[in-house]
Order: structure tokens, then sequence, then C-alpha cells
């Protein structure tokens, strides 16, 4: 259609759009330009292409499911073919306004994808073999409700397990477990943020940061913000706007990370020394008074501290200070020079920046060094050090508790959790793991810790994604330990060739989801869907499922869950039908219309008054923008006094703790928080006294921020209540003299993890990770770039191509994640995936490549220009697994040797060695103080931490004898 | 009730602004600000739907330094929108042409695939579109920016690291840092003005040869591909450590049709105007069957497997014609098919008055055919030059060197005729000489650019140094022509085929982005 015969059309540009009484969006060159069309017409938009003709068009908001930013998108949905075209970012979106990454609109790579999975397939043969055969959602269906079923009635409920990698949801599937009421819930954390967690959780009882960057003065990252992590594109716009204005950024990365270009000072320490590093920072300003004294008076547990650990000494503030100082006098910038070889001066400059931000420091740290190393936990925590010692806690420019920013709207009934206890993710060994220690499963099966007969996994691929990945192979093709494996999946990955069902789910535009993420002072939901249901529903059209708009029979895990716990329950005889029922129309199937409708018309404060104000319903309101804005400025809630009326009888304890009678009123938000306890007389923790007022304080057991756990005192780890500084399992000490450190976790700005390989934009960017090493390291080994090395580590080998770069530590080298993904034959990503053939036998484990990537004919022409042939190497098969004792994080960082590869060595080649495997596991076991030698009460864990799927107070209690 | 972002930068003086008042586009890449995400390179590849193997638009990284001081330059890397276009004017069909308000834009429906604005480009900024076959580029989203929309890559950028604006109206940002900050533009020494300013660019990414490109064919996470990656493998000028760390796969333009395409030209001219020459000086008599038939049926025979040549390079063949029926008078694409068309007339009379049986015609055509002639070896050496962005290219003695080169060739081919032996073996001795002079004069000479230098470097010592050296030795053994006689026509012609293979693609290994 030519534009002018196109009568619709209209210019979005501000004077035009202006008059007719649209809204103009203000674009970043603040022209008359517009970044997007005006919402007024995102019903009927004349999308003028390249060419000049134009599209009828509709624009249809959703969420990326890329990383975890969550960066809204708005579809260009074609009117007249119910196409989507392309993906532009949101501008009604808070978090992301408007803008994205590369992998936003590379979105459109993953829906129009020739190799994505488009029906349920079952397999046929043995596990792993590869052949499949397509199946109806019913018969699968119908015998996964069987077994679960089956499991639950049985008493076997820690037989049903589901595995997730990326959420992108806040409490959908919990919810679904709970009604269950299975302890299944296991997560990726533990591979991930477990560590980076631990630090903030043991400081404030809340395990994220939300650093408010926009308004900082100083910005401090041990983290590649501006290129990678949650939460990429927001806090990258946000940094880099605090810098315009003048702030300073600091940021710790060993290798040259795009983020490490924008910092004033770029400090690439020997890995595990930044704790070390930022108590010498501590310790400058405690020397120097630079800090808050009357913040850190007001709300540091120090009584608590003083009076256990220093009762012989003066209770006060002024001995408090004293002692502080002993504490960390040890930790100058000398000292801090021997860990980490960063010059002394460096530091110095850089703790003087710190000084001068007073309550604008925004600070970040979230996998990075917190990941990678053995106490590397202590990494967070000390960082944190710094904020609480500068008062910089929910200050503007500061850094808040994800909480406070955060916000999840209460479902419409909640059941309650689960009655019982999975050892399979919640090992006795690890009884302040902040998470699941999901990477162990391998190894707690081959322990004969149990078995498990459904086990999901969702968007999770552990086999390419864990460390030792061919533990994972050894039990997913052992029928005895895994009943049957259903893999969750839009796409192929390594973990769905040995499931028995492939069950393709959406990808972001093709799903319902809600969540909120800490990424600026505010809190927002954004809101996930179907754009193509949204799109049709617009029309006219009324759909009842997700399936029918979806590509093949692309379903959503929305419905599928209500659909499979209807068909576990059909008779609602095991009291979980009920959870999944419409309440509109009783003993109808909940729909998730009105499971978000229930929503957002009561748990989202301010949307329906503002959906009103548009003349349309709150769900409608989600459908049309995408994401609502709750409230902006949060501000320091651990000042709000406690209202007088939650005072209902208090109580006080000796360190100001403050208890009510009164009933906890239910906050719409249902965001995950602690449960501190009561005073054992019946009475909540509500606050703490500060100055003589109540005031909300954290959900801490003290109520302040804890400076030291008395949680970590009592649970066996005496000597690390306090931020310090652990050496790490590659500290230098520990490394024999022909070792270097391998950072093994490092990611690119244009791929995350093993999800966007099925983005051709993406792969065309960043297709491969050759192993980034010193010039000084390469000419000791006699390589340069292009030469293949050979890298060992403490079970196996892999073979990877060198690349020489001044951007890297001499003595440490580093391979990026994401690359080296493979494929056994045919099926797979095959842009992304080479072939290779596995080989096992005895404990040997090999994986060889037999050929990398070439162009191939399908319906996109673009993949006969495929021009690149190198994938990667799979670093991750090497790495043995490394469970932190106290956080339960895999510890990344590996020590190893890296050689010219020999002659009988060829790119590509994984070799492992599974007895060695176990026995690093054990090794590492070795280190952790197990609950039933260290718990105080014959517990499981500290029931006030945070835990996923949280079970009842009951399932806690440690059995007497604990099976090993 | 509008969004958040929707209502509060509201400003009463935007309505006042005439919005569709004549305008100059500019756009700033802030540097200062980029992350290296490219989100620019996919967000244009989806509003642009540009396929794989090819970028309008795409983030260039320089590891500069040295640990721990080292850090990574980015340079959002895309067409300047030049002031002067080199594209426009080497473009014979006004398929690259420049908008009232200063776009360089595209028309794909008369593009006929020629890629002399690819050749004349000093940003190598222009490709082939593999699914339509015709040039494009960044153009600015224009066709956004006449919906009112700003372009796709202004619009995803995660830090605002792109902006567009009217110079016309300094309160536009883009403006204001053009007016206020220190901006840079890429080769400024090309003379094309861009419209495309770089703020904290650093020179390491601003210069294509600043960079050292590293061997083993990988950048830090990709593989470097086939083609001309930007950055120098040998000769970076630049004492600092710079290491290119990203680049897309570059491709030169002209293949080796262009080559083939010089040399059949060659021919086609030198066999007449050698002819006609010793016609005139009384050594060939015009009565001869070379001169009334042989000649016009050779040079028309080479002329038209020219003409052939050059269609077949083009993207779209079958649009030859559109450089008759909407030529562009500046390309000299243009000029030499006007030329070319000319030469071929006067052939087609000659032959014709031949066919008659009357030489007189012939001799007073040989008054046009004589300069068509010579403007047929000759114009290439003004087509080379304006493929701007190649220096070897742009050397003055190109025009007679293609006249020395036509003489060689066309005296060779004559010689096999065998009238007027003595004159043709003395001229192709004398031609190959010259050719051997000019040749030597090339490369020995300093040449005044760095490109130049490099390019040098490639013809002699690098990729092209087989053929170049081969070409030489075989054309210079044509000096023995007195002596040796048509055994050397085989080596002159072979050789001066290595010859113009050598030089048309070490023009082209340059890199430029």
């Amino acid at each position: 259609m030519n534009v002018r015969e196109l009568g619709e059309r209209v210019s979005a540009a501000k004077r035009e759009t202006l008059a007719r009484g649209e809204t103009f969006y203000p674009g970043p060159s603040r022209i008359h330009l517009a970044s997007f069309p005006p919402r007024e017409r995102w019903d009927d938009w004349a999308d003028v292409r390249p060419d000049g003709s134009a599209r009828r068009t509709m624009l249809v908001p959703t969420t990326c499911f890329n990383c975890e930013s969550a960066c809204g998108l708005l579809a260009y949905v074609d009117r007249e073919t119910l196409q989507v075209r392309r993906f532009e970012g949101n501008p009604e979106h808070p978090g992301s306004r408007g803008r994205n990454c590369a992998k936003g609109p590379a979105t459109l790579n993953q829906v129009t994808d020739p190799d994505r999975i488009l029906y349920p397939l079952r397999r046929v043969g043995a596990r792993g073999e590869g052949r499949w055969e397509r199946v109806s959602w019913d018969e699968a269906l119908d015998d996964l409700a069987a077994r679960i079923r089956a499991a639950i009635v049985e008493g076997r409920p820690n037989e049903v397990m589901y595995h997730v990698g990326r959420p992108g949801e806040d409490g959908y599937t919990e919810r679904v477990l709970a009604a269950w009421g299975v302890d299944g819930h296991n997560s990726h954390t533990n591979i991930c943020s477990s560590g980076g967690r631990a630090g903030y959780h043991w400081w404030m009882g809340l395990d994220r940061p939300s650093p408010d960057h926009a308004n900082a003065d100083v910005i401090l990252l041990v983290s590649a913000h501006l290129e990678s992590g949650h939460y990429f594109n927001p806090h990258a716009q946000r940094v880099i706007e605090a810098k315009q204005r003048g702030a300073k950024l600091i940021v710790f990365d060993t290798r040259l990370s795009n983020t490490a270009t924008h910092a004033d000072w770029w400090l690439a320490p020997q890995p595990g020394s930044e704790a070390a590093i930022l108590l010498a920072v501590a310790n400058s300003l405690i020397r120097e008074r630079a800090y808050d004294r009357d913040f850190v008076r007001r709300w540091w547990n120090w009584q608590e501290y003083l009076a256990h650990e220093h009762p012989d000494r003066p209770q006060t503030f002024e001995e408090f200070e004293s002692v502080l100082a002993e504490l960390y006098a040890e930790y100058t910038f000398e000292r801090a020079e021997r860990e980490s070889g960063i010059d002394a001066r460096a530091l110095r400059d850089v703790a003087r920046a710190v000084a001068s931000a007073g309550t604008r420091l925004a600070t970040h740290t979230w996998r990075s060094a917190a990941a990678g190393n053995l106490g590397g936990w202590q990494v967070s925590r000390t960082l944190f050090l710094l904020n609480a010692l500068l008062g910089a806690i929910g200050t503007e420019g500061g850094t808040f508790p994800n909480a406070w920013t955060k916000f999840v709207p209460r479902p419409v009934s909640t059941p309650a959790h689960p009655e019982t206890w999975n050892e399979l993710t919640w090992p006795p060994e690890y009884p302040l793991a902040m998470n699941e220690t999901s990477f162990l499963l391998p190894h707690l099966l081959e322990d004969g810790r149990g078995r498990l007969d459904v086990y999901f996994t969702r968007v999770y691929n552990p086999v390419w994604t864990n460390p030792d990945g061919f533990s994972w192979i050894d039990v997913l093709t052992d029928e005895s330990l895994v009943g049957l494996h259903a893999a969750l999946t839009p796409t192929w990955s390594e973990t769905a060739f040995f499931a028995d069902y492939v069950l393709p789910m959406g990808h972001g535009s093709e799903r319902h989801d809600v969540h909120s993420y800490e990424q600026y002072d505010g809190q927002w939901i954004g809101f996930r869907q179907p754009v193509l249901r949204a799109a049709r529903e617009r029309l006219g059209e009324a759909i009842r499922d997700t399936r029918d708009v979806n590509p093949g029979e692309v379903w959503e895990e929305n419905e599928f869950w209500i659909e499979l716990s209807w068909r576990v329950d059909p008779d609602a005889s095991l009291g979980i039908r009920p959870y999944f029922e419409s309440r509109e129309r009783p003993g109808e199937k909940l729909t998730v219309d009105e499971y978000y409708r229930h929503l957002f018309e009561h748990s989202v404060p301010g949307l329906p008054e503002r959906a009103a104000e548009e003349g349309v319903t709150p769900l409608e309101y989600m459908r049309r923008y995408g994401a609502f804005e709750i409230r902006r400025g949060v501000g320091p809630l651990h000042e709000a006094p406690v209202p007088p009326e939650e005072l209902d009888d208090p109580s006080i304890d000796a360190f100001g703790r403050v208890y009510t009678r009164a009933d906890k009123q239910v906050s719409p938000n249902a965001v995950p928080l602690p449960t501190p306890d009561g005073d054992g007389e019946g009475r909540r923790p509500v606050g703490v006294v500060v100055d003589g007022v109540a005031r909300r304080g954290f959900p801490t057991p003290s109520g302040r921020l804890e400076f030291w756990s008395r949680t970590l005192a009592e649970w066996g780890w005496p000597e690390a209540a306090v931020p310090t500084y652990l050496r790490s399992h590659v500290h230098p000490d520990s490394l024999e003299a022909d070792q270097m450190v391998l950072i093994s976790t490092f990611r690119v700005p244009v791929q995350i993890h093993t999800r966007s390989a099925n983005a051709k934009w993406l792969d065309e960017i960043a297709h491969t990770n050759p192993l980034w090493l010193h010039p000084r390291d390469a000419e000791r080994i006699g390589v340069r770039t292009g030469d293949l090395v050979r890298v060992e580590t403490e079970i196996g080998h892999f073979v990877v191509k060198a690349w020489v770069t001044e951007g890297i530590r001499p003595g440490v080298v580093a391979c990026s994640h994401h690359m080296g993904r493979w494929k056994l034959g045919e099926g797979g990503q095959r842009q992304a995936m080479a072939t290779v053939a596995l080989e096992s036998e005895a404990d040997h484990r090999q994986l060889r490549r037999r050929r990398g990537v070439a162009p191939f004919e399908s319906a996109d022409p673009d993949t006969k220009r495929i021009w690149w042939s190198d994938v990667g190497v799979h670093q991750n098969l090497t790495f043995p697994v490394h469970p932190d004792p106290v956080s339960g994080m895999h510890c990344w960082h590996q020590a190893v040797r890296v050689r010219r590869a020999g002659p009988g060595d060829a790119y590509g080649d994984v070799v492992v060695d599974a007895a060695r495997s176990r026995e690093v596991y054990r090794r590492w076991r070795e280190l952790a103080r197990p609950a039933p030698a260290v718990s105080p009460d014959g517990t499981r864990r500290p029931y006030w931490l945070l835990r996923p799927l949280k079970p009842s107070r009951e399932a806690y209690r440690l059995p007497e004898t604990v099976a090993r | 009730m509008s969004g958040p972002a929707a209502d509060e930068r509201f400003d009463l003086r935007d309505l006042l602004s005439p919005e569709d008042a004549p305008r100059r586009w500019v756009k700033v890449i802030d540097q200062t600000k980029c992350i290296g995400c490219h989100a620019c390179t996919t967000a244009c590849k989806s509003e642009n739907e540009v396929p794989l193997g090819v970028t309008r638009t795409y983030v260039k990284a320089v590891d500069v330094g040295t640990f721990p001081q080292a850090n990574r330059a980015f340079q959002v890397t895309r067409c300047n929108q030049c002031e002067d276009a080199p594209c426009v004017a080497a473009c014979p069909t006004s398929a690259m042409y420049r908008r009232p308000d200063g776009i360089v834009d595209f028309d794909k429906s008369v593009c006929i695939g020629c890629k002399a604005c690819m050749a004349a480009c000093p940003y190598d900024a222009i490709f082939i579109n593999p699914d339509d076959h015709s040039a494009e580029k960044c153009n600015f989203c224009s066709h956004r920016i006449d919906a009112g929309l700003e372009p796709a890559c202004v619009v995803v950028c995660p830090v605002e690291a792109i902006l567009v604006g009217d110079l016309g109206d300094p309160s536009s940002r883009a403006a204001e840092l053009v007016n206020r900050e220190a901006v840079a533009v890429r080769r400024p020494e090309k003379e094309t003005r861009p419209k495309l300013f770089y703020r904290g660019a650093h020179q390491a990414t601003l210069d294509p040869l600043a960079a050292r490109r590293p061997k083993g064919g990988l950048y830090m996470w990709s593989e470097q591909g086939e083609g001309v990656g930007s950055g120098s493998p040998a000769a970076w000028n630049t004492s600092a450590a710079a290491l290119l760390s990203y680049d897309v796969p570059h491709k030169a333009p002209w293949d080796w049709r262009v080559s083939l395409y010089t040399w059949t030209k060659g021919v086609a001219a030198g066999v007449y105007l050698v002819a006609a020459v010793l016609a005139l000086a009384g050594l060939l008599a015009w009565e001869s069957d070379v001169w009334r038939f042989a000649v016009p049926v050779l040079a028309g025979a080479f002329l038209a497997a020219t003409g052939g040549i050059l269609i077949a390079d083009l993207e779209h063949p079958k649009r030859f014609w559109m450089i008759f029926t909407r030529p562009q008078w500046r390309s000299w694409l243009t000029r030499g098919a006007f030329v070319i068309g000319a030469y071929s007339a006067v052939l087609a009379l000659h032959l014709f008055a031949g066919v008659l049986g009357s030489s007189a015609p012939q001799r007073w055509l040989a008054a046009a055919g004589i300069p068509l002639a010579a403007l047929t070896a000759v114009y290439t050496g003004y087509l080379f030059a304006q493929a701007k962005a190649r220096d070897l290219w742009q050397s003055p003695l190109l025009p007679p060197h293609l006249l020395v080169q036509a003489a060689l060739v066309g005296s060779a081919v004559l010689l096999l005729l065998g009238e007027a032996g003595e004159a043709l073996r003395w001229t192709l001795a004398a031609a190959a000489l010259a050719h051997v002079v000019f040749t030597l004069g090339e490369i020995t000479l300093t040449h005044p650019t760095a490109h130049a230098h490099l390019a040098v470097r490639e013809l002699t010592r690098g990729r092209y140094a087989t053929p170049f050296w081969a070409g030489l030795v075989l054309a210079a053994a044509a000096i023995a022509a007195p002596w040796a006689g048509a055994a050397v026509v085989a080596p002159a012609l072979v050789g001066l085929l290595l010859h113009e293979h050598a030089y048309v693609q070490s023009g082209q290994a340059v890199p430029l982005a």
C-alpha cells in the first residue's frame, strides 16, 4: 500500500500530534520528532517502511524475556497478516523507558527462528538418543498428571521437582507448587547470585541491592553493569545519566569489560581480593572518621554485637567505634595492594572518592566476584559495609533494599506452603544456603539421597550452564534416578536433548507473566503477554487459549500449569483444584484473564484509578500499556515510625526490637520478606526503637542493619559473623606455581546465557569465546591470537583458541560465558550449535567437536548467509562443583594450567574424569558445617531467612537422624 | 492523560516553530556515553530489514593502552551523510541522491548495482543488499523522519548516545553539541564534509589504520570473516598500543570483472588507436584489410566484451539502460558509458563503410574515432579517481598510464595480424617500456597518504605481490618485441591482465572503516 493511499497516515511529530490532542513521546534528541507513535493510535498506526510503503499496524506491549531486566517491548503487529513485524521499546515502561539493548529488537529472531520447537515432542528410543515423535498436549498432560498425582498420593511429594532458570515472573509458579504441596522448587540461583545475595541478606534481611544510580555522586560497581547483568539496560541508562552529571564511576573487574571503559577508576584485582580492597576502603573511612557516625549509631546492631562479642568492654557507641577501628586496622591499602596487585595509591584515590559520596553512594554487585570465589558472599557484604558506613541506604543516590522498590501483586488465592522438606534441594550440609543447592543435584542423586519421578526443567539448561555437565548427563540418562524429565522450553537446549518430553513454551511475546524489578527509586509492575492474543482481542475476537495465537502448538506456562493441576486433581479430592478454579464461574477452570484481572483490580494500588481515567479496566490498561508505575521516590522506609495501631501490647527487647500482638496487615505487595522470630510470647516483630521512636527498621532479627550476624555466629560461623575477608580458593597462596585463575563467567553485551543463541543478529555479532590472556602469559606459553591452548582444570581440560589482550591481569585468563553450544545430531539450533560426539567409558567423559556451523536452507533466506563457523567451546563441563559452605553458591573461578595445545588436541575437545569430579564434590562438602552439627535449635535452617516456597515450621525440624 | 515520559518536555516554542521548514539534519554519536552494546546494530537490522553479512551500522571496538592502563574505545560506524557525498557524485543513475534536507538517501528502484558508490565512499558505509541487489546504507531512517519519528538507533540506545538534530535549529541537542563541544568527523581530508559528528571519539577508532588488526582470524568474541577488516595487519600508524577488538567483515566492491573490463577495454581502445596513429603516420595503409576490417571487428569485439563484462558486473544487469535514460552527468560511469557508446557507433560506422568498400569515410571517422578511443582508454582513470575512497587510484599519472596500457595491448594484438610488423614491434616495445616506467614510478614514488602506502604495500609486498610482479615481468618482456616479435604478445597481454587485477584489488585492500 502506498503511503499516499493510506488515509490513516498521520505524523508522529510534535506539533501535529499535540494539535490532534494526542500523546507526544519526546525522543533523546529533544526535537520535534517523536520516539514512538502516539499511544492513542496504537490500535491502528500506518507504519511507514523503508521503501516508503506503509503497513496498518497494531502496537502491542509485552516484556523482553532475554535477561532478567524485563525491559518493555512494543510488538508491531501487522493488522492484515497478524504477524509480528518487529519489536521496539515501550515508552510506557518506567524501568526501560522505551529503550533496549541489542537483545530487545532481536526478540523477533527468536519468534521467527526456523529451528524453534513448535509441537510437543516425546522421545523415541533411549533418553538422549535424539529421536522424537510429535504428541498431543493431551497425551503429555495426562502422562505428567498421572505421575504427579501418584507421587502426591503415595507420599512421595519430593519426587516432583520444577527447576527454573530465568523465572521472568513473580510468584506464579511458586503458587502452583505450593498448591500441589510439594517442596519441589529448584532454581539456578546458586550458580548465579547466591553469593551476592547472601552478603546483602546478612546485612538487611533482604537479598538484593537496588542502587539509585541516577542520583548518585559515586557509583561503585563490582560488576559489569553497563553491558550485562541485572539490570543491564535500565541501570546503564541511569549510570551514564549520573556520569554525564558529573558522578564518578569505580569499577572492579579483572578483565576489561565495556563497563570498565567508562570507569574513572578501573580496578582489575587479582580474583578473590575484592573484599580486601573494600575493607581497606572501609578502614580508611573508619580511621579518618569519614563515616556517618549518627547513622551507624542509630542503625547498626552494634549494641547486640558488643553484648555478645565484647561483654567486658563498655557498652557504648564510642567503645564500639574503637572496636570497629581495631577490627579493620589490619586492612591497610598496602595489604590490599599485596592481595589485589593494585597500586595502593590508586586504592587511596578510590577511598577518597567513596568518602566524598556521603549518602549518594550507589554500589552494586550481583555475580562477579561474589559468584567466583569461596567466601565470595563477603564481597557483597563488605561492599554494602561502605553504604552502611556512609548512611547511603534508602537515600537519594544511595542503595536500597530491593523489596522497597519491588512490587509483587498478591494473587487471587495463596495456598499454604508445603509441609515437607526436600533434601535434594536443601541438603543438611548447607543450612545457610541462600537458595537451593541446585548444581549439586546430580551428586545428591548419586549419593542415593532420593530420586525424582517428575522433573521439569524450565528455561533452564543445567547440562550446559551448570558446572560438571557430564554429571547431569549421567543422571538424566539414568531412569532409576530421574523417572521422567519434561523440558519446558521455546528452543532446543543441551538439556532438552535429554528429556522425555520437550514441551514448547512461548517466547517473550507469546506468554503471560507479571513481574517487578528494583531498577530505580520507585516501584513498578510489568506485564508480559502473548501479543497476538492481545491484538486479536482488540480486533474483537475472543481468545480462550494462548495456543490459538502462538505458532504451531506453542503454549505458555500459565495456562499449562492450570490445565496440569486440574488433571492432577480432577475431582478436587487433593485440595489442589480449588486454587485453579474460577471464582467467577465456580467449577470451571481459572483463566489467565481472570487471574490477572483479579491481580490488577485488587493488588496494584493506583492502577484501577489510572485505568478508570482512561475509561478501561485495569486488565485492559495493562494489555494496552504493558507496565504501571506504582510509586516513585520510596525513600528510607526503615525510618518510618510504626503506627500506634500496630503497637498492641508491645514488648521491647534489650536491644530495642519491638514486638506486637497486632495482626499483620495483609499488604497487596506480596514481595518475599524474611520472617524474623517473635518474642516467644506470641508477639511478632514490628519495628525497632531508634532514638526513642519505634521505627520500621529492617527485616532482620534485630530490626537493624546487622553488622554482626547472630545467626551466622550461632549457626557455626562465628569467625565470619562480621564483614570480613575470606581467602578465595583461587588465592595466589593456594595456586601451584604453574597455575592461573580462570574467570569463566564473563558475559558479552549481546548474548544471555544459552537463551539467545536462537537470535541470528546476536550470533552474528558474538559467536565464539576465545581465552583472553595477557601478552606476557601468551609469550610464556608460546601462543598467539588464534592458536589453540589447552586449559586444564581439576577434573579435565578443554581446548580453545587464544585471544591475546592487554585487557586482562597477567596470571589470569578469562573465557566468556554463552558460547560453546552443541548438538548431537541434526536436531538443534543450527546457527549456534556445533555438532559434537559424546563419549563415555567408565569414568572417562569426552566431547569431540565434529563440525562447526554452516549456512543452511530454511524459510529464512538469512540462514544461507551464515558466515561464521566457530561457535566456541563448552568450558563449563570441565568445572567441578564448588559449593560455598555458607552461601551454597557455586564458586566459579577455576585454578587452571594453560598450555599450548599438543598434537593430540583438537579445537573444542572437552575431557573430564567423572571420578575426580565426585572426589572434588566430596572435598568441598567437607568444608560445610551441617545443620545436625551446628543447628542451635534442632532446625534445618534459620527460619527467618528467605527461602523460596518456604515450608511450614514443622518441616524445619531436623529429623532424629539425618539420612546421609 | 498521558504517560510518565510523555508530557514533561512540552515546550510552547515547538508549537510555534515550523516543522516543515528546511532542515540541515546532523547526527551526533556521543562516544562519551556509548557502552558498546550494539543495540543500534540490531535495531537497525530490525527497522530496515538488513540481512546477515551486511550492516548499515555497527560498533567497532579498539582496545587501547597496556594493562592496567588499558581501555576500549567504541565507534558507532556508519554513513557520514556527507555534504559533498562521493557516492552521489559517483552514482550513474542518481539512485544515491541528496535530499533537500541534506540526507543522503537512495532509491532502490533505479539502482543498477554498479557499486561505484561503494568504491567512492571513504567510510565503507554502503553495501549491496543480497535480497534486492541494490545499494543501501544508513539514511537517517529517512522514512521514519518523514513520519515524524526519530531514527531507530536513536530511539533504542540505552544511554541516548545517538542524537539527530537540525543544524539550523541551535536549540536542538545535536546542534548544541556540534556547536559547543569538541566533536570530530572521520577522515576530514576526504573533503566530504560529513554531517555525522563524534563526540569523545578516540583517534584509534576514527582512523581505520590506527589499530593493529589481530592475526589469527579472531576478534574478542567473533571471527573476523572474509574481506578487508579494519585496522592494519602490519602498518598501523600509531606508536600507542591499539588493537582492533571488534569489527564486521568488509568486502571490496569491485572484483575480477572490473580488472578484466579494464583490460578488454584497453584492447578495444588500443587496437583502433594504434592502427589509426600508424595509418596517420603512413606506416599502415588506409586501404589495408587490417584497418578496414580487422581493427573495427577486433575493437568492436573487445568493446562488446567490455560492455558484457560491465553489465555482468551489475547487480541489476537488466537495468543497465538506466545509465542512458537517467544519466547523472557527474558520474564517470555515465560519462564512460556515453564515451563507449559513441566509440561503438564510430566502430560500427567504420565497419559499415569498410563493407561498402569505401575507405574515405573511415578516414573521416578517425577524426572522431581517435579521441573517442583515447577517451575510452583514459576515462577509467577518472572513474577510478572518482572512487574517492581509494587513495592508490588518485594518481595524476593514471590517465596517461591507461593510454600507454591501451597502446601496449593494442599493438600486441595488432602484431598478430602480420601488417606493419616493424612499426608495431617498436610501438609495443615503447609502450611496454613506458608501462614499466609508469609502474615503477607508481611504486617507488612516495605517496602522500597512509592509505596509498598501505595499498602499495599490498601491491608489492602483500596480498597482490604475486600477480603484480609476474605481470610486471611479463609486460617488461614485451620490450624485447623488436627482436622477439610475436613471441612476446602473449606475455604482454597476460602481464597487463595481471597488472590490472593487482592494481584494482590492492586499491581496494585498504580498510576504510
